[in-house]
């Protein structure tokens, strides 16, 4: 096969260092962090979704529940025609967000180099780890750590880890045996895993690469490794993806680069979809908030803005525009976007998603105003000055008139994904 | 099913010096008190500059959960949510 022949020299060898890297991620965060807390729903199948109401989208499901097929995307009224019984809970962001900063707490105490991946993800490298040098193994560490998690954060937690010898590798051994589970892939048991796994167990592969890979005649991740890079590259990937897959399932470290942050935005999933541009731009308004008290605190300006509009008939709308002047204060955000969402001709349907991201961030200092830039330098104080208020008394206190009365729209949420600002929020 | 209430309560607490924990013990409401049994959930939650200690926990008798929450600009309790456990 052609595949496995061509230009064998590109082939890499199999990293045969011993494992370090520790992916760990916690079972079903959402509902296990709610079944932790609440005695009475353990062991029973609970959903925590956007909203409780019929078309509230479901967040994260127990296993009692995805052991009956409810699965995250689903909506509350679907869920409830498979399990009648099903508990659905609205999201309780500070209560995982005291989770998360428990798990880490246990992570930090065995080494610095702990990176959190998402509200629920860890990775961590034990090299020269003192719980290494006092001459523990891994797979010790690993049940240490399960134990430690259970007496600090509550005897209802339980998590997958998973060691290899990079994080793609790890995190694949942390999905081998769910829930609960612990597996090390290292450079013996490497090709008999990867036999045993299907395309899509691989983190990062998806329908869309399956599909690329069956066209070329790869049909588990076994043929994926055997593959010269080259064939990858050229006729699966089309891009430098194929060499990084190719390094990575041989066990070589490709994803331990950190991007810096591009955008800071805020989306939000309307309840009552509407097309009345008087509601949408009260909305806006709390978005533009949300984003400005997120860009200030990280001590940026941006100068691009973004709005995306989702119609309940499954079109959607996007614009971006590149700004010569600065953006900062709330005001700022929302007239950029509102005079975007005012220009649009007729909507196709109701909206029902809208986002606000800016982009082309820098940092605030050192800025150079203009001589006369008073008005902005103005409403940057004001900006400033709400903030004090609202950290001191709390969120949405000081609040421009048009967001009177709208203190249950646009929920705090956790992102899926990037925790830079819940970080910088627990510090 | 889970049912908000949000009404100050009575609350009984205690604090170990040993064990260096403060803690919920008997939460008086609508006439009935219950024995705190198992806390499940504790955390804290900055409202402003306000520091509120959040419980979860069941009663002895592990029929009822409740959240209540401490607010330490004046040490009252408000008891936030009751649940049975059941769906709604």
């Amino acid at each position: 096969m052609a595949l496995q022949t061509k230009a064998s020299r590109h082939i890499l060898p199999v990293n045969t260092a011993e494992p370090y890297l520790m992916h760990i991620d916690l079972n079903s965060c959402f509902t296990t962090i709610e079944q932790q807390a609440n005695h009475l729903i353990r062991h029973k199948p609970v959903a925590v979704a956007a909203y409780t109401s019929g078309n509230g989208m479901v967040l994260a499901a127990s296993y009692e529940a995805k052991a009956l097929g409810i699965k995250l995307g689903v909506n509350v009224r679907q869920a409830k025609e498979i399990c009648p019984e099903i508990i659905i809970l609205m999201p309780d962001p500070p209560k995982y967000r005291a989770a998360y900063t428990r798990f880490k707490e246990v992570l930090l105490e065995y080494t610095s180099n702990v990176v959190p991946k998402s509200i629920d993800e860890f990775v961590i490298d034990f090299r020269g780890s003192p719980a290494l040098r006092a001459g523990k193994t891994m797979e010790e560490i690993g049940h240490e750590i399960k134990q430690r998690l259970r007496e600090h954060i509550g005897d209802y937690i339980s998590v997958n880890v998973g060691i290899g010898p990079n994080r793609c590798l790890a995190k694949l051994a942390a999905g081998l045996h769910k829930p609960d589970g612990l597996d090390i892939i290292n450079s013996t048991n490497l090709e008999a895993t990867l036999a045993s796994c299907e395309l899509m167990d691989l983190p990062g592969i998806n329908r869309r690469f399956k599909a690329r890979l069956f066209a070329a005649g790869i049909t588990n991740p076994l043929e994926m490794y055997q593959a010269d890079p080259n064939y990858l590259k050229s006729f699966v990937f089309f891009s430098k993806l194929g060499y990084y897959w190719h390094s990575r399932l041989r066990g070589w470290e490709v994803d331990d680069v950190e991007w810096g942050r591009k955008t800071i935005g805020h989306q939000y999933a309307l309840q009552d979809k509407t097309f009345d541009r008087g509601e949408l731009c009260r909305i806006l308004m709390k978005l533009s908030e949300k984003t400005g008290r997120r860009l200030r605190n990280n001590n940026y300006i941006a100068h691009g803005i973004h709005l995306s509009l989702h119609f309940t008939n499954n079109q959607y709308w996007q614009h971006g525009r590149k700004l010569d002047r600065a953006l900062y204060a709330t005001q700022d955000i929302y007239g950029a976007a509102a005079e975007m969402l005012l220009g649009i001709g007729q909507f196709p349907d109701n909206v029902s998603h809208m986002s606000v991201h800016v982009f082309n961030l820098q940092d605030k200092s050192p800025e150079q105003l203009g001589l006369f830039d008073d008005f902005q330098l103005h409403q940057r104080r004001l900006a400033e000055a709400a903030d004090q208020v609202n950290d001191r008394y709390g969120e949405f206190t000081a609040v421009p008139a048009i967001m009177a009365d709208m203190q249950k729209v646009v929920l705090d949420r956790i992102a899926f994904g990037s925790l830079r600002d819940m970080d910088d929020r627990l510090h | 099913m889970r049912e908000v209430i949000n009404r100050e309560v009575s609350v009984v607490s205690y604090f170990s010096a040993k064990k260096r924990l403060s803690l919920p013990h008997i939460i008086s409401w609508e006439g009935r008190e219950y024995a705190v049994g198992k806390i499940g959930f504790h955390h804290t939650v900055r409202r402003g500059d306000t520091l509120h200690h959040i419980f979860e926990l069941v009663d002895d008798q592990e029929s009822l959960w409740m959240r209540i929450n401490l607010d330490t600009s004046n040490l009252h309790w408000t008891l936030e949510a009751v649940s049975d456990g059941l769906a709604d």
